[in-house]
């Protein structure tokens, strides 16, 4: 058994196996959790619990997940990682729109819930110390966010501003998957339609200038059919 | 039914009624001059007994006839001298010309009258005759309903037998009024070369030497059937228009019935073919969670004790099976996806190096092998539903990590072709490499390589089936073949960089 953690979890799923495994598996790692098998209980779990974090199965048989993702935006910044069977994309970047933090589909290792846990948990931290990171990095890449400088392995990498602009949403994302359709309402602004192309095109040209393999990055990962991840360990 | 020509009756009949109203016009007469009125008046009344025949007779003859007795006869009985043909007053023949020639005129007009509105009401029938059958072959539930209807309808028209020779989907026809069983005897098979109309329909036991009519019942692009008028009826021009009117009727009708079964066909194989992807989606979707949890289980079940206790290679081998198991899954379930078809694949611009890195990320991170990945500096866009170019690559990959020893390189390389027109993909490896006894099945459905080895035997069977599937979806053609520069296999696929134009094959 590893370290005790502080950080109280609640697992959302109605599958008694997959819930104890999870249960179990987040023992070991030393969380304290809960469980609750329906988007009911999960409510009133989260009204009267200092939960940290949420594991959301989206089929749930009181409710859709997607609402109890929702609804409890209404409210809340918790962090939710979306653990479900349903593996269309589009259902993924729904579920990531509608601001969920991340999304695994079942069947998944441990060790990848784990790392997408740890990824959760250092957000919330990061964000509620509310301190401006003016330099943040990652591997040999590195972003000064004051000065908009971007580093690889300490040599400085030229970008475009719109390479530097997604570069920059990536970075304080970190992490965390940015649907296709995010990044384009943030990159371009509302309105600009769902023209995936032109953001293809600037990742690949981004890609070029700080990734050592476009064709097998290590920074910037995509998600198929979803959107794009900035590695975080 | 109307009849033409003049027989006998019809003459005799037309002569009493002129007769008749010429006797009573004179009888009037004699009985105006008693009283004393002036004979001008009985001049209209033989007028009035001119128009009644010509009312109650057939043709303008009589009227003309009717004319001439009427003056003849005012002539004989009400001119000086009366009771004679002779005329004193001269004037009188200008009365009796003026007579004439208003009768003559009046007697016309009533029949041309009489002539128009008999017209009308033949037309008249004739409507009515088509509404009523375009009304029952509304109703009609089936095409031998509309075969019986519509030669039930000429047979009522003309008094006779009248027969539809359906011709079904296969070019055989079918006869209405015949039993389906006893057709088969009549009428032999209709043979390619032969054309429907010259097929003889001799054999039938209702004509047997006579033969008959034949009106093709046809639409703007088939021919529905033949309808078959006993020679022996006659037919006026009308009565042939009216039943061409109601044989297009009928092929509207046949055409309208076929069109809604077709459509029904389609929607019920559609139907069908929804049900049973929902079946094996819902199937593989129940599959996943079990699957999960195992995955998990065995997954932690290793880690737990050290790493020479067997135990540990237990659990991992639970964990490799599940995962073997969830590919298997994960194919069927993106094959029911192909079949829901082709025209549904969500196809966007996406650059081929960015499934390439996704996939070789997913198959690195599952088991842990390295990859050397090629591609080329310019960004190649193609047109992809590239969840499912994803899973070629993840199957072409797991099955290059499969066969090939940890110490062996497995190789991915991206290209464009000469001709600009097309991504090369090739996923290559140092395994075993393929038998050549297996090279041309390799991407059927269900072939697994002739067993070599157990594990291969299992191995990637559907996996390949579905890449080869995947990719022709996308209008490209996937290849698998042994090195030539040593030991391993290599698979390589394209894929168009141009959206096609053409119309999909599903």
């Amino acid at each position: 058994m590893s370290q005790k953690r502080s950080e109280l979890l609640l697992v959302v799923e109605d599958d008694a196996r997959i819930s104890n495994f999870l249960s179990y598996a987040l023992a070991q790692e030393g969380f304290p959790v809960l469980t609750s098998d329906t988007a009911q209980g999960a409510l009133s779990l989260l009204v009267s619990q200092p939960v940290d974090l949420m594991l959301l199965d989206l089929g749930l048989p009181d409710a859709d997940g997607m609402d109890v993702i929702k609804r409890v935006r209404e409210w809340s910044e918790l962090p939710i990682i979306v653990v479900s069977a349903r593996d269309q994309d589009r259902e993924k970047a729904a579920a990531l729109d509608a601001g969920a933090d991340d999304y695994l589909t079942k069947p998944f290792s441990a060790t990848e819930l784990m790392a997408r846990i740890r990824v959760a948990i250092r957000h919330l931290y990061r964000e509620s110390s509310g301190r401006h990171q003016a330099v943040a990095e990652v591997g040999g890449l590195k972003i000064d966010l004051d000065r908009r400088l971007v580093f690889l392995e300490d040599a400085e990498v030229h970008l475009t501003p719109m390479e530097y602009s997604l570069l920059a949403v990536l970075f304080q994302n970190i992490g965390k998957v940015l649907t296709t359709g995010a990044l384009i309402r943030e990159l371009y602004g509302p309105g600009y339609g769902n023209d995936t192309q032109a953001l293809r095109t600037l990742m690949a040209g981004l890609r070029r200038k700080v990734e050592a393999n476009p064709a097998k990055p290590r920074y910037i990962l995509t998600e198929i059919g979803v959107g794009y991840r900035l590695v975080d360990e | 039914m109307k009849k033409t020509g003049l027989n006998g009756g019809d003459i005799f009949r037309s002569v009493l009624v002129l007769m008749l109203f010429l006797s009573a016009a004179t009888g009037v007469g004699l009985v105006f001059r008693s009283i004393g009125f002036n004979v001008v008046n009985v001049v209209i009344v033989y007028i009035l007994s001119v128009l009644l025949t010509a009312r109650f007779t057939r043709g303008y003859a009589y009227g003309i006839v009717a004319s001439l007795a009427a003056t003849v006869t005012f002539n004989f009985f009400f001119t000086e001298p009366h009771y004679s043909l002779s005329v004193n007053d001269p004037s009188n023949f200008i009365t009796f010309a003026v007579m004439t020639v208003t009768a003559v005129i009046t007697s016309a007009l009533t029949s041309k009258v009489k002539q128009s509105a008999s017209m009308a009401q033949e037309k008249e029938a004739e409507t009515i005759a088509l509404f009523r059958l375009t009304n029952r072959l509304t109703d009609a539930g089936s095409l031998e309903d509309i075969a019986d209807i519509a030669s039930n309808a000429v047979s009522e028209l003309l008094g006779c037998n009248a027969r539809l020779l359906r011709s079904d989907g296969n070019g055989k026809q079918q006869d209405s009024s015949l039993p389906q069983n006893d057709v088969r005897g009549l009428l032999p098979p209709e043979t390619d070369g032969e054309k429907k109309k010259s097929r003889s329909l001799k054999q039938s036991p209702r004509e047997p030497a006579d033969g008959c009519h034949e009106m093709p019942v046809r639409s703007r692009d088939a021919l529905h059937g033949v309808l078959c008028i006993p020679k022996n009826v006659r037919m006026n021009d009308s009565q042939t228009r009216l039943i061409h009117s109601m044989m297009e009727s009928t092929a509207m009708a046949m055409d309208r019935l076929r069109s809604v079964q077709d459509r029904i066909k389609a929607t019920e194989a559609a139907t069908q073919e929804r049900y049973r992807g929902n079946l094996l989606r819902a199937i593989s979707h129940d599959l996943r969670t079990p699957l999960a949890s195992i995955m998990g289980m065995a997954e932690m079940l290793a880690n737990m004790p050290p790493e020479d206790d067997p135990r540990h290679s237990l659990a991992e081998d639970i964990y490799k099976e599940t995962n073997w198991l969830h590919s298997l899954v994960q194919n069927i379930l993106n094959l029911t996806r192909l079949r829901d078809g082709a025209m549904n694949l969500s196809r966007q611009m996406v650059p081929v190096e960015e499934v390439v890195g996704g996939a070789v990320n997913h198959v690195g991170r599952l088991t842990g092998r390295e990859i050397i990945v090629e591609a080329p500096d310019e960004v190649l866009f193609a047109p992809m539903d590239a969840g499912l170019i994803e899973q070629v690559l993840v199957n072409l990959l797991d099955n290059a990590v499969k066969h090939t020893p940890p110490w062996e390189e497995i190789r991915i390389s991206v290209r464009r072709d000469d001709e600009k027109r097309f991504a090369r993909i090739l996923v290559s490896d140092r395994g075993s490499g393929i038998l050549t006894e297996d090279l041309p099945n390799i991407f059927q459905m269900f072939y697994t390589a002739s067993a070599r080895r157990s594990d291969a035997s299992r191995g990637m069977g559907l996996g390949l089936t579905i890449c080869a599937a995947i990719v022709e979806a996308h209008g490209g053609t996937i290849q698998a073949r042994n090195r030539a520069d040593g030991h391993g296999a290599e698979f390589e696929f394209t894929l168009p960089l141009e959206e096609k134009h053409e119309p999909e094959t599903k």
